[in-house]
C-alpha cells in the first residue's frame, strides 16, 4: 500500500517532459510503449511518436500526452470516457465509443489510432513509471517535478547572458577557466 | 526445424514494364536457408541470372533489383533498422549490394512483406508507392532533375504527410552514374555498388512505404529480456558515450594514429592536419544534433551545421568516417566546413562518397603527374585541397558534364580511356576502395580482393587485428580471420541489423543467436546460422563466376603492391605480390574453391 501511495505522489507532482535537443530519433520509446501496452512489436501502436523534420528545420521531437490541467480531449468527449485523475488523463475503455473526437481536439496531436485497436491510443504514464523514460538512451524523456519545469531553460538563459566573460587561470599547474558577468559597464 | 514466426512469408514483385504488382508466398525452406536481407537478394538475383542465361545488362530492364529486410529488422533490439539493396552492379558487372539504415526497412516490413523485387522499366519517371496492401506505380515526371532531398520533400508535400518513408535517387541515379546511391530517410544511404543507377535505369525515382502491421515475433517476452541485456551492456561500455558524441568520426584519430588513413589519393596513410577534420573538431564547432537509426542507442549519426564562413548555412547528416576521409584527407582538404559541403553535395546528387573521393583523388594526382592534360580536365585546373574545383567536379560527375561523364562510369572506364590511370586508381573489380589503407596489412588486402562486391570493408575488416598483432600471426590465421569475418559480418545484413554494436562495442554475437530464436522460433545455433551465411558467400561467388570473375580478378590496386605510403607508422610498406598469391591460394583451399577460385559444380546444385 505504501508503495502505491508513493507512485501516486510521483504521478501527481511530476510531468513527463520532452527535451527535443537530446532526441536522436531512434524510436525506442515507440517500441517499448507498444510492447508494454499491446504486447506487440509495433511502433504504430505507441502512445508516443517521434516526429522528424529535416533539413529545414532540423528537429526530432517525441510527441506524447502532456496530461494538461485543462484537457481539451476531456472536454470534447461526448460520453465522458476521458477524465483527469491524480494528474493523469485517463481513458475508460468500457465507456469509450471510439469516435476519435479527442484526437482532433488535442492541440499536440498526442492521441493516436490504429485499425487493430478499438479505442484511441493514449499515454497512461504506465501507472506512474513510464517505460519510455526508462529506456530512452539519450535522456530526452524525463519525469520532472512540476515546480522544476523550465529550470534548465532558465539556467541556459542565464549562462548565455551576453556580457559573460571568460578568464583563464592556473591552479596547481592546471589550466582552468572562470566565467563572470561584467555588469554596469554598458548602458542598456 | 521450422520457422514459427518472424516473417510475413510474403514476397512483393513489381514489374515496372507491365505496371503490375504481385504478392507471392514464401516457403519456409527459403526463409530458413536464406534468412533475409542479402541472403534473399542473392538467391533472387541468382534465379534471375539463370533465367536469362547469365546474359544480363546491369542497366537493362532484365536486371532484378531486390530490397530486403531481415527477420530482425524493426524488432526491439540494438540497431535493427537495416535493409539490403541487391542487384547486378553497373560498376562491377557482378553481384552488388549495399545496406541502408534509418527506418525505411522497418516501414517496408510493416507493409507485410519480407522482400520486394523490381524488374522492367517504367515508360515515364515514376514513384512506387506501397501503402500496406496497396501497391501503385505513379508517373511523376515532375521529379526529374530533383536532388534526393528535394525528391523526398516533394513527395511528402504531395502526400501531405511526414508519416511515410522514402528511398529516392538523385540526379546521379537518373544519369546512370555507376556509383549512384539510394538515399533513404533523408540521409541514410545505400551507398555502394551503384544500386541507385539501377533505379535510374528503371525510371524509378523513388519508393515510398507506409505500413502498420505488427512485426511478427515468436516469443516477445524472452526477446525483450534479451534485448534489455544487450542495451544495458552497450550503455555501460566505456566507449558508449564517445559513440553517441562522435559516431564514426572518432575513427579519424584511430586511423591516423595507426597509419591507415588515406591522404592525397592514398599516397600517404597519415594526415598532418588530422586535428582539423577529426571528431573533436566536429563536436566543438559543427555538431547541432544526434541522429540514430531505428532502435539504436549508439546514435552514430551527427547532424552538422556550418555557422560561419563561405559555407554558412550548410546543414547535413554526417560526415561519417569514410566520407570524411575520402572527401577530406584523401583530397587534401583540411577545412571541415568544405568536407561537410562536399558530403552534403554527394547526398543531394545521390553519389557514393567513397567512390567519388577515390576518383577525384586520382584525377588530381593524374593531372599533377601529367597523365591527364589540362584539356582532359576541361581546362579547369584542380589541385589538392582546391575546394571549389573539387565541389565543381562532384557536380560534373552527377551531371555527366565534361570529364565528369567519364568518371561517372567508374574506375574501369577511366582506365579504358587513360590506361596510365591504372597506377593511380584504387579499385578491385571496378569498385573503388574504402578508406582503410591495406598496404600495412596483407589480410586486409585479402579482404578487399575477395570481397564479393569489390574493394569494400563491409565483408571483412581485419585491419584492426593487423595493427594490434603486427606481422606476428600466421598465414593460416589470417585466412581464417578473413573467412570468419566474411561469414559473420554478412550475417548481420541477412538479419537486417547493424553490426556496429558487435564490432565497435563488443556486443556478444551469441545475443543474435537468441534474438533469431526468439523471433523466428527456429532453434538454429550461431554455428548453423554462420553455415547458412557461408553458403550465401558461395552463392555470391557463383554469381560472380557466372559473370566472368576468376582468380585473375581477385587482385589488388597497383599502389598497394608498388607504391608505399610516404610517412607515418606504415611508411615504406607494400603488399608483396607473391606473398599475396600464396595467401589467395590458401584462401581458395579453405573455401573449397578450385585453384582458379571457382566453386565446385556440387555447390551449384545447392541453390
Amino acid at each position: 500500500m505504501i508503495n502505491s501511495i508513493k507512485v501516486m505522489n510521483l504521478c501527481m507532482s511530476k510531468k513527463l517532459t520532452v527535451i527535443p535537443e537530446q532526441c536522436s530519433g531512434c524510436k525506442i520509446c515507440e517500441l517499448v510503449c507498444s510492447i508494454n501496452h499491446f504486447g506487440v512489436n509495433n511502433p504504430k501502436k505507441a502512445a508516443i511518436r517521434v516526429i522528424i523534420t529535416y533539413p529545414h528545420p532540423v528537429m526530432r521531437m517525441p510527441v506524447v500526452c502532456g496530461h494538461c490541467k485543462v484537457p481539451t480531449c476531456v472536454e470534447v468527449c461526448p460520453v465522458d470516457a476521458l477524465s483527469r485523475k491524480d494528474g493523469i488523463v485517463q481513458l475508460d475503455k468500457e465507456i469509450c465509443i471510439s469516435c476519435y473526437k479527442c484526437i482532433g481536439a488535442c492541440p499536440f496531436g498526442a492521441i493516436y489510432a490504429h485499425e487493430d485497436c478499438d479505442y484511441p491510443i493514449h499515454c497512461d504514464m504506465c501507472g506512474g513509471d513510464p517505460e519510455c523514460i526508462k529506456k530512452c538512451p539519450k535522456g530526452a524523456l524525463r519525469l520532472i517535478p512540476e515546480a522544476a519545469l523550465g529550470e534548465s531553460k532558465r539556467l541556459n538563459n542565464v549562462l548565455s547572458y551576453t556580457q559573460m566573460k571568460e578568464i583563464e587561470f592556473y591552479e596547481k599547474g592546471e589550466k582552468k577557466t572562470i566565467h563572470y558577468a561584467e555588469i554596469g559597464k554598458e548602458e542598456l | 526445424m521450422t520457422i514459427k514466426s518472424g516473417y510475413f512469408k510474403k514476397h512483393l514483385h513489381v514489374d515496372l514494364s507491365q505496371g503490375k504488382a504481385q504478392r507471392l508466398d514464401l516457403e519456409d525452406e527459403f526463409l530458413e536457408k536464406y534468412i533475409g536481407g542479402r541472403g534473399f537478394g542473392a538467391k533472387l538475383v541468382w534465379d534471375n541470372l539463370n533465367k536469362h542465361d547469365f546474359n544480363i545488362n546491369p542497366l537493362g530492364p532484365e536486371n532484378l533489383m531486390v530490397i530486403a529486410s531481415g527477420p530482425l529488422t524493426g524488432v526491439y533490439l540494438p540497431s535493427s533498422g537495416k535493409c539490403s539493396f541487391v542487384a547486378i552492379s553497373p560498376a562491377t558487372k557482378m553481384y552488388g549490394d549495399s545496406s541502408a539504415g534509418g527506418s525505411f526497412g522497418v516501414e517496408l516490413r510493416q507493409t507485410g512483406i519480407d522482400v520486394l523485387s523490381i524488374d522492367g522499366k517504367a515508360s515515364k519517371l515514376s514513384v512506387l508507392f506501397i501503402d500496406d496492401e496497396e501497391t501503385s506505380i505513379i508517373p511523376m515526371p515532375e521529379l526529374k532533375g530533383k536532388t534526393c532531398l528535394e525528391t523526398e520533400g516533394a513527395i511528402l508535400e504531395h502526400l501531405g504527410t511526414h508519416a511515410v518513408h522514402v528511398a529516392a535517387i538523385g540526379i546521379a541515379g537518373e544519369n546512370l552514374v555507376s556509383f549512384a546511391c539510394i538515399n533513404t530517410d533523408w540521409s541514410r544511404n545505400a551507398g555502394r555498388t551503384g544500386i541507385g543507377a539501377i533505379m535510374g535505369s528503371k525510371n524509378l525515382k523513388a519508393i515510398v512505404v507506409r505500413g502498420h502491421k505488427d512485426i511478427p515475433i515468436h516469443d516477445i517476452s524472452s526477446q525483450v529480456k534479451e534485448a534489455d541485456k544487450a542495451y544495458a551492456y552497450m550503455a555501460n561500455h566505456k566507449y558508449f558515450k564517445l559513440w553517441q558524441e562522435q559516431g564514426l568520426m572518432n575513427v579519424i584519430e584511430y586511423a591516423n594514429e595507426n597509419g591507415i588513413l588515406p591522404s592525397y589519393n592514398f599516397r600517404d596513410s597519415v594526415y598532418a592536419k588530422h586535428e582539423q577534420i577529426n571528431g573533436t573538431e566536429m563536436v566543438d564547432h559543427y555538431k547541432i544534433g544526434d541522429s540514430a537509426c531505428f532502435s539504436c542507442s549508439m546514435s552514430c549519426g551527427n547532424i552538422c551545421l556550418v555557422k560561419n564562413g563561405k559555407y554558412t548555412g550548410t546543414v547535413t547528416e554526417g560526415p561519417e568516417y569514410e566520407s570524411c576521409a575520402m572527401l577530406g584527407s584523401n583530397l587534401g582538404i583540411d577545412n571541415f566546413a568544405a568536407i561537410l559541403s562536399a558530403n552534403k553535395l554527394c547526398d543531394e546528387l545521390g553519389l557514393d562518397t567513397i567512390s567519388t573521393g577515390n576518383l577525384i583523388g586520382a584525377v588530381i594526382e593524374g593531372y599533377e603527374q601529367g597523365i591527364l592534360t589540362l584539356s582532359d580536365i576541361d581546362d579547369q585546373k584542380i589541385s589538392w585541397g582546391d575546394e571549389d574545383a573539387i565541389l565543381d567536379l562532384i557536380s560534373k560527375i552527377a551531371h555527366r558534364d565534361g570529364i565528369g561523364g567519364i568518371l561517372a562510369d567508374g574506375s574501369l572506364k577511366v582506365i579504358e580511356r587513360w590506361p596510365e590511370m591504372e597506377k593511380l586508381l584504387l579499385h578491385v573489380k571496378g569498385l573503388e576502395q574504402s578508406a582503410y589503407d591495406s598496404r600495412a596489412g596483407i589480410s586486409m588486402g585479402l579482404a578487399y580482393a575477395t570481397s564479393d562486391i569489390g574493394a569494400h570493408h563491409t565483408r571483412a575488416w581485419t585491419i584492426a587485428k593487423e595493427m594490434e598483432e603486427g606481422q606476428n600471426w600466421s598465414d593460416e590465421e589470417k585466412v581464417d580471420t578473413v573467412i570468419y569475418h566474411q561469414t559473420l559480418r554478412p550475417l548481420f545484413d541477412m538479419f537486417g541489423v547493424c553490426r556496429l554494436p558487435w564490432i565497435e562495442l563488443g556486443l556478444n554475437e551469441r545475443h543474435y543467436e537468441n534474438f533469431y530464436r526468439y523471433v523466428t522460433g527456429n532453434d538454429a545455433t550461431l554455428e548453423e546460422l554462420l553455415d547458412r551465411s557461408r553458403d550465401i558467400y558461395d552463392l555470391t561467388r557463383l554469381i560472380n563466376v557466372g559473370m566472368g570473375v576468376s582468380r585473375k580478378d581477385d587482385t589488388l590496386p597497383y599502389k598497394v603492391y608498388a607504391r608505399p605510403a610516404l610517412t607515418g607508422p606504415n611508411a615504406g610498406k607494400v603488399i608483396d605480390r607473391d606473398a599475396f598469391q600464396k595467401l589467395l591460394s590458401l584462401y581458395y583451399q579453405k573455401r573449397g574453391w578450385s585453384e582458379d577460385g571457382i566453386p565446385s559444380d556440387d555447390l551449384k546444385n545447392k541453390f
